[in-house]
């Protein structure tokens, strides 16, 4: 059993009279990347300055590491924050930036952060052998041993995000990328047991931001730090998390593994907001079986009553395009978009469009035959207001 | 640009070429001449008029126009400071009017605004009859009373600088400090000072200067017993001695240039100057 690092309990935060969050109950584990994904406005980025500290919930509790930290403030908790436009400080270079959680400081945390007793030997070591007698550890010394500690530490975390030697640039001399890796760089060396991520990629232009994704991915994993990223980019958050939370208006949708979220989306929101999708309404026949179009499928087994209508989802590239006498649904090409690696073409099947994605060749107005796997088809309840 | 719009600016440039420049350049050439007024018949070309700098009453004016000036500087940057930090913290929703209420007392004419100060720095003044006293105390034509009229004057010139300098601080820089583990304390030395230091030279420069050539203040509330450079300034003129006026007017334009030049410097795009 995983442990548990941080617990949301029925916290709801509201603005005036905008309720922001709306009874948020979610688990993250220790070492895990979750992501908090929703369209702007779903209180996603709320939610994420909640647990930092920066907005207090109106109701409800933030539990860390099993204690109760609603009241704490954000320079208390086991948590840095790479902030969404990166918040580096324009008046200080990159290392006086990296090292600034470090440097400012009390005596008592940092002779604790770089253990004491370790230091002392050192100090002792170096000391002897330079011949002194009787070496004795002042606490110059050791004020001395604490710079050169956090020298070190910001040089590792800059080769760490691959900034080696940039220690003395300025700020506005860097590139996007660069000062996003700065300030990774700044809240990493304070190895915190949390990481927060507010959209920290969004100012970046494609190529860097897969790149990016990839090695946040990997620092996450060699670092063993839980990672609470932010997004609205559904792509950003299957490629890099291990769970992902899907809100809506204050509230969660689905959680679950990247896999589960596109596979076995619990609504019509989630599935159209993670990835493209066809949704069609049906009805569930019992024994594995499903109605759509006029038609019987196969399907897998539900836990709906028989003759339960449902939403039919089925995802475009599940559709297999076939020979007209095995086909089980026919339709008209009406629309065919060359997208790189397969063409995207729009179906007409008895007046309901639908997304297909495949790698023949067809033009626009030809009939098209498709079929479906029985494990392609997913099935939804049917929600009432939408 | 459009050579059409250029135009638009023309009576300006009239006004500042007739209005300021002419009467520089002619400033700058009186510097060397020694004669009465302006004929210049008779005019020969001399240094002679640089000697006015050894004079013990030109330096003890420059050394009081310093002093005062540097003092009413620092108070105002301490007291600028202490009014433009809590206006940008407060969450009152128009600021703007808080600002506004500052500037008032500039809608009014400085005369009879210093005038007015003057006088309630008397002995008897409006509060002492208003409450009954015997008798205050006099502070016009101390060197207080002359520092107190410089602030309360240019105080307005350095909040708004300042409080433009806070109000740029982007706030994710304040919680990414208090993300990196300082205290609230800390925070504001570390991130929001140095910051908004900018706002602070360019306010100090607004205030040194005018403090600095001014010659009203010291003149009305220090009852002619203090002399500053911008005084002197006046009395050669009013004595027709434009030569040495020239020389101390051209001399204080010298630092003006000078500090607009750190000014550039300290903040390049102009950001703190509204």
């Amino acid at each position: 059993m995983k442990k548990v690092i941080i617990e949301l309990r029925d916290v709801v935060k509201q603005f005036d009279d905008d309720l922001i969050v709306n009874g948020i109950n979610l688990q993250i584990f220790e070492n895990e990347f979750l992501t908090l994904l929703g369209p702007s406005g779903c209180g996603k980025t709320t939610t994420l300055r909640m647990i930092g500290g920066f907005e207090q919930p109106n109701k409800g509790e933030i539990i860390i590491n099993g204690k109760v930290f609603n009241d704490i403030p954000p320079y208390a908790r086991p948590i840095n924050t790479v902030f969404q436009k990166y918040a580096l400080f324009p008046h200080l270079n990159v290392f006086e930036n990296v090292a600034f959680g470090l440097k400012n400081r009390g005596w008592d945390y940092l002779c604790r952060f770089f253990k004491e007793e370790e230091m002392r030997s050192e100090i002792l070591k170096e000391k002897e052998a330079r011949g002194h007698i009787d070496p004795r550890v002042t606490k110059r010394d050791l004020k001395k041993k604490i710079n050169e500690k956090i020298s070190e530490a910001v040089k590792k975390v800059l080769d760490l995000v691959k900034l080696t030697g940039l220690e003395k640039r300025k700020i506005d001399q860097m590139s996007g990328g660069q000062q996003q890796r700065v300030s990774l760089a700044r809240a990493l060396v304070n190895r915190p047991q949390i990481l927060l991520l507010d959209e920290p990629l969004a100012a970046l232009d494609l190529k860097l931001r897969q790149n990016m994704q990839y090695e946040l991915k990997e620092m996450q994993r060699k670092l063993g730090i839980t990672f609470v990223f932010v997004t609205h980019d559904q792509e950003e958050a299957m490629t890099m998390s291990d769970r992902i939370v899907v809100m809506k208006d204050g509230l969660i949708q689905q959680l679950g593994t990247p896999k589960d979220i596109y596979n076995e989306p619990v609504n019509r929101y989630v599935a159209t907001f993670v990835g493209e999708s066809n949704i069609i309404p049906g009805r569930y026949l019992g024994n594995q079986k499903v109605a759509f179009l006029g038609a019987e499928f196969d399907c897998l087994e539900h836990p709906f009553k028989v003759n339960e209508p449902v939403d039919v989802v089925i995802r475009p590239e599940d559709f297999d395009v076939v020979n007209h006498e095995k086909a089980k649904l026919s339709g008209m090409v009406t629309s065919s978009i060359f997208k790189g690696v397969h063409n995207e073409l729009l179906v007409d099947i008895q007046g309901h469009e639908f997304i297909v994605n495949t790698y023949e060749n067809y033009s626009v107005g030809e009939p098209i035959g498709l079929k479906v796997d029985p494990y392609e088809i997913h099935l939804m309840r049917v929600e009432n207001h939408e | 640009m459009n050579k059409t719009i250029r135009k638009l600016a023309y009576p300006y440039y009239g006004w500042l070429y007739f209005l300021a420049i002419v009467p520089i350049a002619i400033m700058f050439v009186l510097i060397f001449f020694d004669i009465e007024g302006i004929s210049f018949g008779e005019a020969s070309f001399t240094f002679r008029n640089f000697g006015l700098f050894l004079e013990p009453s030109t330096i003890e004016a420059f050394l009081n126009s310093f002093l005062f000036a540097t003092m009413a500087t620092l108070v105002s940057a301490v007291l600028g400071y202490m009014v433009a930090y809590p206006v940008f913290r407060s969450r009152f929703r128009n600021k703007f009017i808080i600002l506004t209420l500052f500037i008032l007392p500039m809608w009014s004419n400085m005369l009879l605004r210093t005038e007015a100060l003057g006088n309630i720095m008397e002995r008897h003044n409006i509060y002492t009859d208003l409450l009954g006293l015997e008798s205050g105390f006099n502070l016009r034509g101390s060197n207080l009373a002359v520092l107190i009229g410089l602030v309360i004057t240019y105080l307005p010139f350095m909040i708004l600088p300042i409080y433009t300098a806070l109000e740029k601080i982007d706030p994710s820089l304040e919680e990414a400090a208090l993300d990196l583990g300082v205290s609230e304390m800390r925070k504001f030395w570390k991130v929001v000072f140095p910051l908004s230091f900018k706002g602070v030279i360019t306010g100090c420069i607004m205030v040194f200067l005018p403090c600095m050539s001014g010659f009203a203040i010291p003149e009305i509330l220090g009852n002619g017993n203090i002399m500053l450079i911008g005084n002197i300034i006046e009395q050669s003129f009013r004595n027709m001695s434009y030569n040495l006026g020239s020389l101390l007017a051209i001399t204080i334009l010298f630092f003006i240039f000078g500090s607009l030049l750190i000014v550039n410097k300290v903040d390049k795009d102009g950001g703190t100057l509204i």
